[in-house]
């Protein structure tokens, strides 16, 4: 219970500090956002009351009070470059699509890689450690808009199995179907691009799992190899593997940018982006803002799980 | 494959918008190559005069040209493969939807407003305009039902067809026009193209009359575009949606995504069979490589082309047809702030209009499928005229260069762009050929769809540009004359260009008019207040499946006559598009 308290008093401290750096490095940047809102020929009171609208008056202390007091309700104000829209209805449309690919690309890449490492490690130097650590490399090296053109080319062009981009997305829960079938090359590019890291991570440390004691006894006691790997070794070998997983989920929230424009996702990504060359202000405090307390959070969900990995860290032993 | 050359008019599109408004047209910027940026109005656009052929016996008719507008360049690349024949004798079916691909995000509908590229694309199917383009880019009544002059081109009446509704089912009565002309008129951002209109007064249920500070003649063009689209008076300068009068009407629309608009079941021309169509989802797709894909997927069926790329490599594909503006098109140019150092001299600008060799810009960029610009209006273009513009003469920018670092010291710039890297690539060429004379510039880039605003506010001092697709002068009028206020982009106050345009607009006489425009491309010529590339006929175009309808060839106006076609700078040819199911 301490742990939890004192994780979240950390959770706090860094939202307030990551959130009012944002703001201050916004409000040095260039140009009044109310103006620009404001349009041509806008007399001083209009602009005022533009600028009162936006939350943009009073001092910098002010206004990051009053924008706090605010983003708490999910009121992050409206957009400056999309008149009317609040920054929070284009997150709205963003953050689904981007935790949806981000969700399915972990499956996937967890799915592909942990069997895989478990294989690898059973017969290192073997035929499918070899075949799966060249796979692996040769991912590695290919960059996500290579794979992501190829994929397209390969499933999309020419089989035809799957859309080259995703359009008019329905929700999962109205046309499973159409949803996955839609979001399934760019997660198998973005899970592609996952799984080489994965993979070599969770191999090494199963390798040095393996090596220790109470693996040669439970293989004495004569237990199958199978459930040694699974029961005994896996789960003692997943600290990296699971902080790996943690920092990308909460790397990806952020959008990946890449994977959304090749395959059309209104995503994370792509919004960050726009915001930021389009000094939509009041959006990138929003993103920002949420960025900050997913990358937080999923930090201290990574802790817990270390706990229950590995007892010895729950008892402080570790 | 099957090459069918339209005129495209080019919207203008502007890009950016702003636009309008005056008179505008054109295509999308965004289409063209490269394009980017610019401007565009929609507010004009186009065509011709006066009342329907059937109800006009008055002024109205006289003020229509002798001729028809030039289209000699239209269909000048003709289908090599099923053929306009064939196509004429495909009986249209109702139903399906299609995916579009679109180059440009959208940042909004406010018909008050500067309207970026992205949303007139959009636009194009949710509405229609109160004046159309026939097939020889004169204009006729569309969404009204007659446009009568006073004799002296002073007072325009127009007068509404019966029965018309908004998508709210709300009455387009002559109530609804004079809000909507009105709350134009009054944009600080679009107004000036309209600034010539007096007042504005809904004479009866029907009819709206303007009463102008001037002659005007050619009034009715400037309907065609952004000052011509109906909203429902409730929704006038809202943003994130548009209740219009036109086949579709908008279900949805993301930011940075796209757009899906669903058949009107009310249109009002619905007793025609139109639209065709059920559903149009207009797909925000940035990237060519996916865009493409996507097209050879048939994940789209249709798409704006970024430019030449598309016609080369399509033009010996039999499964695809690419239907490209031959007239009318936009032109890519830099603005010149003439407010400002070092573009307030004369001398600088002349240096730099020696300095680039257009032809191999052209050649390089554009598969030499354009043809060199020295002024807005197209060879081909029954206005236009020669002028003195200053040709690629390095000796003659180097002597110029030389005086004016003698006088006044370095001559150094920056070109606003947009980050498109295709437009950047021209850009960095042509800054290395003013580097060969000695003048040093630097890119500098700006916000995607900030062009028009940028422009608006004067904070450049260069600025690479898109646009000038109008299908007559006229609708060029505000970007150019002293009047034009915010939309005189380079801010040049020349009393030949304001005379030549002036004459132009006031006259009917196609003699005077021509006269006219004359003077004000030799004004043009003379003053450099742009440094002209090319006139973007040629690599404007739509790529679309053959299955798709439509897009290419010219559609219906209300009175049964062929109208242009969409890729030719009719905008509003949606409810003629159907597919083969």
């Amino acid at each position: 219970m301490l742990i939890f308290v004192q994780r979240l008093g950390r959770l706090v401290f860094v939202f307030f500090v990551v959130t009012f750096v944002t703001f201050f490095l916004l409000d040095q940047a260039p140009g009044d956002p109310a103006e620009r809102f404001a349009g041509l020929n806008a007399t001083p009171e209009v602009v005022e009351g533009i600028r009162a609208n936006l939350g943009l008056n009073g001092s910098l202390l002010e206004r990051y009070t009053r924008w706090l007091g605010n983003a708490v309700r999910f009121d992050f104000g409206d957009s400056i470059v999309t008149r009317g829209f609040s920054s929070w209805d284009l997150i709205r449309e963003s953050l689904p699509k981007t935790l949806e690919l981000m969700v399915l690309a972990e499956i996937m890449a967890i799915g592909m890689a942990v069997p895989l490492a478990l294989a690898s490690a059973r017969r290192p130097g073997g035929f499918i450690d070899k075949a799966a650590s060249s796979t692996a490399f040769g991912l590695l090296a290919l960059p996500a808009f290579v794979l992501g053109i190829y994929m397209s080319f390969v499933f999309g062009v020419k089989l035809g199995w799957f859309p080259t981009i995703v359009d008019n997305l329905p929700g999962l829960n109205d046309d499973p179907l159409n949803n996955l079938r839609q979001m399934f090359l760019p997660s198998l590019t973005l899970a592609l691009n996952l799984v080489a890291v994965y993979l070599r991570l969770l191999r090494s440390d199963l390798i040095e799992t393996l090596q220790e004691d109470y693996v040669m006894l439970a293989q004495a006691r004569g237990l199958s190899e199978r459930r040694i790997m699974w029961r005994h070794v896996l789960r003692p070998s997943s600290l990296n593997f699971t902080t790996a997983v943690g920092l990308n989920i909460a790397g990806l929230i952020g959008g990946a940018f890449i994977i959304e424009v090749l395959f059309a996702i209104n995503g994370m990504g792509r919004l960050v982006i726009q915001s930021v060359i389009l000094e939509d202000f009041n959006v990138v405090a929003a993103v920002v803002a949420i960025l900050t307390v997913a990358y937080v959070m999923m930090n201290f969900l990574v802790d817990v799980l270390y706990s229950i990995l590995d007892p010895r860290i729950r008892h402080g032993a570790r | 494959m099957m090459l069918v050359s339209t005129r495209r008019h080019t919207l203008a599109i502007l890009v950016s918008g702003a636009l309008l408004a005056a008179a505008c047209s054109g295509s999308d910027s965004a289409d063209s190559p490269n394009a980017t940026e610019a401007p565009a109005t929609a507010a004009e656009a186009d065509p011709d005069s006066s009342e329907p052929a059937d109800t006009s016996d008055t002024a109205a008719q006289s003020t229509e040209p002798d001729e028809p507008a030039p289209l000699e360049d239209a269909d000048q690349l003709t289908s090599e493969g099923e053929g306009n024949a064939d196509l004429a004798s495909l009986e249209p079916v109702a139903g399906g939807e299609i995916t579009f691909g679109l180059t440009n995000d959208g940042t909004g509908f406010d018909t008050t407003g500067a309207i970026a590229p992205g949303s007139i694309r959009v636009i194009t199917a949710l509405n229609d305009s109160l004046v159309g383009l026939d097939a020889n880019a004169n204009w006729q009544p569309n969404l009204a039902e007659s446009l009568t002059p006073n004799d002296d081109f002073t007072s325009w009446t127009i007068t509404m067809r019966q029965g018309l509704l908004f998508h709210d089912g709300e009455p387009v009565d002559g109530e609804a026009v004079r809000a909507n002309l009105q709350a134009f008129k009054d944009s600080p951002i679009v107004g000036f193209a309209m600034a010539q209109i007096t007042t504005i007064t809904a004479v009866d249920e029907l009819s709206v009359r303007l009463d102008l500070s001037a002659p005007w003649a050619s009034l009715p063009y400037g309907l065609v575009g952004q000052p011509g689209w109906m909203v429902s008076p409730s929704t006038i300068g809202t943003n994130e949606t548009f209740t219009g009068t036109g086949p579709f009407m908008l279900e949805s629309w993301t930011p940075g995504d796209g757009a899906r608009v669903v058949r009107n079941p009310n249109y009002w021309r619905a007793d025609e069979g139109l639209p065709y169509l059920d559903a149009i989802n207009f797909k925000f797709l940035v990237d060519l490589t996916v865009k493409r894909q996507a097209f050879e997927a048939g994940d789209v069926q249709g798409y704006i082309s970024p430019g030449d790329e598309d016609i080369v490599d399509f033009l010996e594909d039999d499964e695809t047809d690419v239907w490209i503006g031959t007239a009318g098109a936009n032109e890519y140019l830099w603005l010149l702030n003439t407010t400002a150092p070092p573009f307030d001299d004369l001398r600088v600008r002349q240096a730099m209009a020696h300095a680039i060799d257009k032809q191999f810009i052209i050649d390089t960029f554009r598969s030499g499928l354009t043809i060199p610009a020295n002024g807005p209006l197209n060879p081909s273009d029954r206005w236009y005229t020669e002028n003195n513009y200053p040709q690629f003469d390095p000796a003659a920018a180097q002597a110029l260069v030389d005086e004016y670092e003698a006088e006044v010291g370095p001559i150094e710039f920056e070109l606003s762009i947009e980050p498109n890297a295709s437009v950047i690539e021209v850009a960095e060429v042509m800054m290395s050929f003013l580097t060969d004379v000695g003048i040093d510039g630097k890119i500098k880039e700006i916000g995607q769809g900030q062009s028009a605003l940028t422009a608006i506010q004067d904070d450049f001092q260069a600025f690479s540009w898109f646009q000038f697709g109008s299908p007559d002068p006229d609708g060029e009028y505000p970007f150019f004359h002293s009047s034009g206020g915010f939309l005189n982009w380079t801010n040049l106050v020349s009393a030949d260009i304001d005379a030549g345009l002036d004459a132009g607009r006031q006259n009917i006489d196609e003699a005077a008019r021509k006269a006219g425009y004359a003077q004000f491309l030799q004004a043009l010529g003379d003053e450099v207040p742009m440094i002209w590339v090319d006139h973007l006929n040629g690599v404007e175009a739509v790529v679309t499946l053959p299955e798709l309808h439509g897009i290419g060839t010219p559609g219906l106006l209300p009175d049964g006559s062929a109208s242009l076609a969409m890729t030719n700078g009719n905008f509003f040819a949606w409810p003629g598009v159907w597919i083969e199911q």
